[in-house]
């Protein structure tokens, strides 16, 4: 977790993390040994407030450091509020923990690669094998995406958040 | 001031750091302890306010000296102290407002 916690800290800009990177980090230390003895669900809404909060906040970072634009904070903790007469569900939470920890994999992936290369005894591949498996990667990338888009929509439809039951309150017959 | 209104987190920032100087960790406990656990502040959210609010010269930053390694702490500003003041004046006043407006025998 602290190495999840480490990694997405990168995520900020340079300026921000020069000031509150340690400090940033020591705070979730002690929240994270706090946390360590507590049953799982607390523990992994603990976990995904806290990752949800970092990609947001570094987000808000850089648009104050490329734009100039200073969101105010405007987020309310227990759901994420877009505006005030719709609140993502806490599956959102969950739905993006679990897009986190894919990231997380696959810079792990990545670094064993980047690591097995620089042993200087990886295999030499034909540069046209890429050609044989970029396409079929980028197919079945859009077919999980897909999935997940699919598996999204449901939890929103069964929460009656998907926007088709509110089409369906709407009468159109005009008296 | 482009500030206002405050929000719920940023007004308990500042609320938590009037009583008292407080590290980090010390003002999350205490937001959440103040809101009885409504408001749960993720280090993200935190930082960012802080960085906010030191910017607009509301709080500053100082290096605790009771610990044997210096960690850094918050204080209120006089200018945040008197911003602070003014919500707190605002919020009474849409109270005291609401209280009138939504007598109890109203319905």
């Amino acid at each position: 977790m602290l190495t999840v916690y480490r990694r997405l800290l990168r995520l900020y800009p340079l300026s921000h993390r020069e000031v509150f990177g340690d400090e940033m980090l020591a705070v979730y230390c002690e929240l994270h040994a706090e946390n360590k003895d507590r049953k799982l669900i607390p523990r992994t809404l603990f976990f995904a407030r806290e990752m949800a909060g970092l990609v947001n906040g570094a987000l808000l970072e850089h648009l104050k450091a490329l734009l100039g634009v200073d969101a105010r904070l405007s987020l309310s903790t227990r759901r994420f509020a877009m505006r005030n007469g719709f609140r993502f569900p806490k599956s959102t939470a969950v739905l993006m923990m679990i897009i986190l920890a894919g990231i997380a994999l696959a810079i792990e992936k990545a670094r064993v690669i980047q690591a097995s290369y620089s042993n200087g005894n990886a295999p030499v591949v034909p540069l046209e094998a890429a050609h044989f498996t970029f396409f079929p990667t980028v197919a079945l990338l859009l077919v999980i995406f897909y999935a997940l888009g699919l598996a999204g929509w449901g939890i929103l439809f069964a929460l009656r958040r998907s926007g088709v039951h509110r089409l369906d309150d709407i009468s159109i017959s005009r008296k | 001031m482009e500030n206002w209104p405050l929000t719920e987190p940023v007004l308990l920032i500042l609320l938590s750091l009037a009583a008292q100087p407080r590290h980090g960790y010390s003002i999350l406990k205490d937001v959440e302890r103040m809101s009885s656990g409504r408001v749960v502040l993720s280090t993200g959210t935190l930082y960012g306010a802080l960085r906010r609010l030191l910017e607009d010269d509301w709080i500053e930053r100082f290096e605790e000296k009771e610990r044997a390694r210096g960690r850094q702490a918050y204080r209120l500003t006089p200018q945040g102290r008197r911003s602070l003041q003014v919500e707190v004046d605002r919020m009474k006043h849409l109270t005291r407002l609401a209280t009138l407006r939504v007598a109890p025998g109203d319905r």
